[in-house]
């Protein structure tokens, strides 16, 4: 009994030793992978009114994601994300149809960011407008 | 611990992997008079091993371009975290591959354990040897330093001295006349990608020799010495009474392990630059070179060889032949005799080209 536990104890010693030595050698490894702090794009982006026409959309980035603006024919204007909810494709705008199709499921939105058809299983996250003059800020 | 076991179980009755343990591990006996220099095999491999775990890592942030090399080296080496030590672990292990490598090769000489069966264990070591100070000489490009530009040039230039195609050889393997962009394309695809898998394939040969010989006797402390191998059909060398591979030369190869990690990691955190001239701190100028520069240590005689002979070629030759010679050591010494302290003639030969070795690059050092 003894021995056996004189055994149980140095290979607990053991194990404990070679996770302490594991985890010494991980730790240094993750924080190598792990991701780097970037300069993310400001949370406010402002646009010139006169770069939005009627019936246009203009795809910026905010906050390191993609986000449009469209000016719909009657000038309300609406800011989005430009990332479908499917599976992250960034949409596109189709100027004539005045809708939002992803290329890559075929997900199908209005101007305003609501599911036409296809597997999109939530609206584009809408985003705040402001204008003053002249200029748009969205964010 | 049952779950372990039918585990074990389950994979044993579809491969028998227990037969595979028994055979090669458990049942696997070495001689009983084995030493520690026998460990050195394993001490590579894990060495091997280190290097490609830390190249991939290196690679994820390094960029292999003229203008950003030098800039991605910095940024690990200073923003990334534990960049350094990974670029450190790196830099430094391919030395101590060097290093490990010699004392591999001294310990076989030595021991005589190159002699028949075993001459294709000592030429595919061999060629092991050039392809590590090969893979070595093209890493040392890679940071795009100053050091790196004027080694990377000075070694590629000494390529001029074989008549004939020599000119063209060092364009070749420049990629242009001058050491430059093109230079790092090529060495970087032959760093990471070439060598290693000509490496890795050569290990695997390596072992496989070492695996159908069996493992050769030390000839100290044995009363009989001379070679027993006949030449009259294939003979595997066993060791009947011998020590199991596992767990008995297991943990004395870890322990051999163990040691050189402290070796190892005491240079790492305790002088991480002792292989790091001050040009290496200083990004490459085509248009500037250094004073002084020199090879890695271990190509120190080498460029020593070159300086001493009036003739580039003849310095290149000198060295040509030796390699040569050494290559093919077991087909020249047909001698049956493995201890080497019966063997004079050996040993003057042996320590005296030691001596040489070291006199030469001690004196490349401060030449």
């Amino acid at each position: 009994m003894a021995s056996n536990g004189r055994r149980t104890f140095l290979g607990a010693c053991l194990g404990g030793l070679a996770a302490a030595a594991a985890a010494v050698t991980a730790w240094p490894v993750y924080r190598y992978l792990a991701p780097r702090p970037v300069a993310t794009t400001a949370a406010k982006v402002d646009i010139p009114a006169k770069d939005v026409p009627e019936g246009e959309a203009k795809f910026f980035d905010l906050g390191g994601t993609s986000a449009v603006l469209v000016r719909k024919r009657g000038g309300e204007l609406i800011a989005l994300s430009a990332v479908c909810t499917h599976l992250g494709c960034i949409v596109q705008w189709e100027k004539s149809k005045q809708d939002f199709l992803c290329p890559c499921h075929g997900g199908l939105y209005t101007a305003e960011g609501a599911v036409v058809s296809g597997p999109p299983p939530k609206p584009l996250t809408k985003l705040p407008v402001t204008v003053a003059n002249g200029i748009i800020t969205v964010g | 611990m049952a779950l372990f076991k039918r585990l074990i179980d389950w994979i044993d009755v579809r491969i028998g992997a227990r037969e595979i343990v028994a055979k090669e591990l458990t049942g696997y006996l070495l001689p009983r008079t084995i030493n520690t220099w026998y460990s050195m095999g394993s001490i590579l491999l894990f060495i091997f091993a280190l290097q490609v775990v830390t190249g991939i890592l290196l690679l994820i942030y390094y960029v292999p371009d003229a203008d950003k090399a030098f800039k991605s080296v910095t940024y690990i080496m200073n923003q990334v975290p534990f960049g350094w030590l990974i670029r450190m672990c790196h830099a430094v292990g391919s030395n101590m591959m060097v290093l490990v490598l010699l004392f591999h090769m001294l310990s076989v000489l030595f021991m005589n354990s190159y002699k028949s069966p075993r001459e294709l264990n000592w030429l595919t070591g061999f060629i092991l040897f050039t392809l590590v100070q090969g893979i070595s000489l093209t890493g040392y490009l890679l940071p795009w330093s100053q050091l790196s530009f004027w080694a990377t040039t000075v070694a590629t230039n000494s390529v001029s001295a074989i008549p004939v195609v020599g000119q063209y050889l060092v364009e070749f393997l420049r990629g242009g006349k001058l050491v430059g962009p093109p230079t790092l394309g090529r060495f970087f695809a032959l760093h990471v990608a070439l060598i290693p898998a000509g490496i890795a394939a050569l290990v695997g040969a390596h072992l496989f020799l070492l695996q159908r010989t069996g493992v050769s006797t030390p000839p100290f402390g044995q009363k009989e010495t001379a070679n027993q191998w006949q030449g009259d059909g294939y003979r595997y060398e066993s060791h009947p009474g011998g020590i199991p591979f596992f767990p008995n030369y297991a943990l004395e190869d870890l322990r051999s392990i163990f040691i050189y990690l402290a070796c190892f990691l005491a240079v790492v955190f305790f002088d991480p630059y002792l292989f790091f001239p001050r040009d290496a701190f200083l990004p490459a100028n085509p248009l500037q070179t250094p004073a002084h520069i020199k090879p890695e240590w271990y190509f120190l005689a080498n460029y020593q060889t070159l300086k001493i002979f009036p003739s580039e070629f003849l310095g290149l030759a000198v060295q040509g032949a030796g390699m040569t010679f050494l290559a093919l050591l077991p087909f020249i010494d047909r001698s049956k005799e493995r201890h080497p302290l019966k063997r004079p003639l050996f040993m003057v030969c042996a320590v005296g080209g030691i001596l040489l070795w070291i006199g030469l690059t001690v004196w490349g050092h401060y030449s």
